[in-house]
């Protein structure tokens, strides 16, 4: 390695200059490593410049060699490299802008009853708790409604992806059976021993928690999945599934700075009133 | 050793049998040079706390307690100011007169006041744009935002010192000019060229600290960063490698190892800067040919930087046992290698594949933070314990050679706290910038990102107290020195010996 070897520069002269009494220079020729490398750096820019947009000439510019194939009116058209096409290609090709199109094409073209057959397309269409149900996710006292019209909600259930496969299902008909939907028994008893993790905000018997936002599991008040909507005991599993792995954030903003409290107050009574209240 | 020799030069020139210091004095103009030093270090220590202050509201940002003045955004100004200008600017107006002085045998030109004038112009620059940036008043270009006042005084101070200081190369008694200098050259040209053209702007009025740049869209981000780039390129790099040419062959006692080298490094360095700046641009409204030759002109960067390097390790290299004894070598290798890892990483990131992933994260201020803590202010101590005894005539040295040690430690370990806590936040936060879910929309909220980053920033403030605690010891260390030398100045009178501290 040129970079250890110390006994070199002792063999080569030095400039013959001196300077401030002690300063001088050795006159080693380059480093052979360092002169090749910095060659080989000068090749890469030259194929760089070949290969795309280098060099303003006049009023344009060396366009390059590289070109890419983009979509354009239903026919696939090679356009030269430059960032705006890179662009619109990521947007036709890549595997994330695919799904995304592909998502959005199906429920475009899908029913409205097929998509009732199929939840997976309200993936993330938003849901709303029901206000007239009488099942209060945070409290339905005048002094609670009033509070969090103030100050707005946060709703957080953490994803749970580690829970796959069997003990997935196990858990998930679990949770259906505590509102008395009829499913695998075995399976659900199974799943009784990892819901220990959820009842830590639903509760042992699965009642929820107000003080948390927790929702009741047993009273077949949904009001993220629409459980009582879907056809099958699969599909309504297939729901519970997807709310275990991925969790639930659901924000509400607090309203104390945009209405007068008078405002939040009649607010408060009429929220109440639509289910009767607690 | 070296300190011999050193005072055998001095001595040698006029004063005869009169001690090196007090010939020193009259041969070279060292008062200059002391108060830029002495400035150094106070606006290292104000900067680099204002420093530690905001990395700290990062990870905690109760720390701004509501006060306008100490937030983000307004310090941030003052901490890159300080320690670009204030710190880095002082030392090298202190060493660059030092250097020129002794290697061209010649004392500074235009007399005691020319010189005086850049001292007290800078500092007045200096403090004045801070305190304005903390009030509100910024023009808002990075690494530029002294309003126009400030800009042009500061654009007056620096033609003087580009006066004096070609002045003082012209009247040089020597017959060559030591390649020291060559840096420190293109250093104040081109932050001449670069402070004038990219403040150039139209005052609202003559009353007002408010302006309009003269360029707009995107020529003026082009212009923007072609002098934030080149801030990096010559006030950091060119510069400071004048300063390792001479304090390292110096320390080291041995000669500089190939002045080809450095000729051709020299060159192609001060060629290649001028053309990279707008890779701090990619992926915006500018034309992709200039993305290229940004690109492209800094990978072709990476060698004539490593060339520095390469000299200045090479130099080193015949005196690997005053490694163990001699802990201003470490800050010297130390400084070298952190500036070739942090221009070999300089040119990975230019790359727009690279770029997509950094840019706009927390790993952009880690690389510019491997170079001016590890290179810039490394390279800085180092030069600075080499020369304080000498300008204050302390033959035995700093005042403690073991806080030295200390303070070289405190100061590695910062550094390497301080980055690789910034690979982690970066690369990570870029990542997940860039993630996507299932169905292609964005994978994590912007706020999920900032979680990710609490801890990492942590890490990095933590860093930061390190290599502050290694300045304030240095500090310390420096006023023992300068103490010292005062009182053995006094005994040695009182006892009637000429030998003043030699």
């Amino acid at each position: 390695m040129a970079l250890s070897s110390d006994k070199k520069p002792a063999q080569v002269e030095t400039t013959g200059h001196v300077w401030d009494g002690d300063l001088r220079e050795y006159n080693n020729p380059l480093p052979r490593w360092w002169l090749w490398t910095f060659y080989a750096t000068i090749v890469f820019t030259i194929v760089y410049w070949i290969m795309y947009p280098a060099w303003p000439v006049f009023k344009t510019f060396t366009p390059g060699l590289s070109t890419l194939t983009i979509e354009q009116d239903g026919k696939m058209v090679e356009v030269p490299w430059n960032s705006r096409y890179l662009f619109i290609q990521e947007m036709q090709t890549s595997p994330s802008a695919v799904r995304q199109r592909e998502f959005v094409e199906k429920v475009s073209n899908a029913s409205f009853e097929q998509i009732v057959a199929d939840p997976s397309m309200l993936a993330f269409a938003p849901s709303y708790p029901s206000l007239a149900d009488n099942e209060w996710l945070w409290g339905g006292s005048f002094a609670t409604i009033s509070n969090d019209l103030h100050k707005g909600l946060k709703g957080n259930m953490p994803a749970f992806p580690t829970i796959q496969g069997a003990a997935l299902t196990d858990l998930s008909n679990h949770v259906l059976s505590l509102s008395g939907i009829e499913v695998d028994a075995a399976s659900a008893s199974r799943g009784k021993a990892s819901f220990a993790m959820c009842a830590a905000c639903h509760g042992a018997d699965g009642k929820g928690n107000p003080m948390l936002g927790a929702p009741n599991l047993t009273d077949m008040a949904w009001s993220n999945i629409d459980v009582v909507g879907a056809s099958t005991v699969d599909a309504k599993r297939t729901m519970i599934e997807g709310v275990v792995s991925k969790g639930i954030q659901r924000e509400m903003p607090g309203f104390a700075n945009r209405l007068t409290p008078v405002e939040i107050k009649m607010l408060t009574v009429y929220v109440h009133e639509l289910s009767g209240g607690q | 050793m070296t300190m011999s020799t050193t005072a055998g030069t001095m001595a040698g020139a006029k004063a005869g049998s009169m001690a090196g210091k007090t010939a020193a004095v009259e041969q070279y103009n060292y008062d200059i040079v002391k108060k830029f030093a002495i400035m150094s270090l106070v606006w290292g220590v104000l900067g680099m706390f204002a420093g530690v202050w905001i990395a700290s509201e990062l990870a905690w940002p109760f720390l701004n307690f509501d006060v306008a003045e100490i937030t983000f955004g307004r310090l941030r100004p003052v901490h890159t100011t300080l320690v670009i200008f204030g710190f880095g600017g002082s030392a090298l107006f202190a060493t660059s007169y030092y250097i020129v002085q002794r290697t061209c045998q010649a004392r500074l030109w235009g007399g005691r006041w020319l010189a005086e004038f850049t001292f007290w112009g800078w500092q007045v620059g200096v403090g004045a744009g801070v305190i304005l940036y903390m009030l509100g008043f910024t023009q808002g270009r990075e690494y530029a935002e002294f309003v126009w006042p400030l800009d042009i005084a500061i654009a007056v101070v620096w033609v003087t010192y580009f006066l004096v200081y070609t002045m003082t190369l012209v009247k040089r008694s020597q017959p060559h000019i030591y390649v020291a200098n060559w840096f420190f050259m293109a250093f104040i040209l081109a932050t001449a060229l670069l402070h004038i053209f990219n403040n150039l702007a139209v005052p609202v009025s003559f009353t007002s600290l408010e302006s309009y740049s003269l360029f707009s869209g995107v020529q003026d981000a082009m212009t923007q960063w072609w002098y934030g780039h080149n801030a990096v390129g010559f006030f950091l790099t060119a510069a400071f490698l004048g300063m390792m040419y001479y304090f390292v062959p110096k320390q080291a006692g041995r000669p500089i190892y190939s002045y080809r080298l450095s000729i051709v490094h020299f060159w192609a360095l001060s060629f290649l800067y001028m053309w990279v700046g707008t890779h701090h641009l990619h992926w915006t409204a500018i034309p992709d040919w200039t993305s290229t030759l940004a690109a492209t002109f800094s990978i072709l960067l990476l060698l004539p930087s490593w060339g520095g390097m390469i000299n200045g390790v090479m130099t080193l290299s015949g005196a690997w046992d005053k490694l163990r004894t001699d802990p201003i070598i470490l800050f010297m290798i130390t400084a070298l290698s952190f500036y070739g890892m942090s221009t070999f990483e300089g040119p990975l990131m230019s790359l727009k594949s690279v770029n997509a992933l950094s840019h706009y994260t927390d790993w952009t201020v880690g690389h510019v933070h491997s170079g001016a803590l590890g290179w810039v202010a490394m390279i800085t101590f180092g030069s600075f314990y080499h020369l304080i005894p000498r300008l204050w005539g302390v033959a035995k040295g700093m005042h403690s050679t073991k806080l030295i040690y200390v303070h070289f430690w405190l100061a590695t370990i910062g550094i390497v706290l301080y980055i690789s806590s910034l690979w982690v936040a970066g690369i990570g936060q870029g990542l997940m910038l860039r993630a996507f879910d299932e169905y292609g929309n964005l994978g994590y909220t912007f706020i999920e990102t900032v979680t990710f980053m609490h801890l990492p920033y942590v890490v990095r403030a933590i860093g930061g107290m390190f290599f502050l605690a290694g300045i304030i010891l240095m500090v310390y260390n420096v006023y023992m020195t300068i103490a010292g030398a005062k009182r053995s100045v006094e005994v040695d009178v009182t006892a009637g010996s000429a030998a003043v501290a030699r």
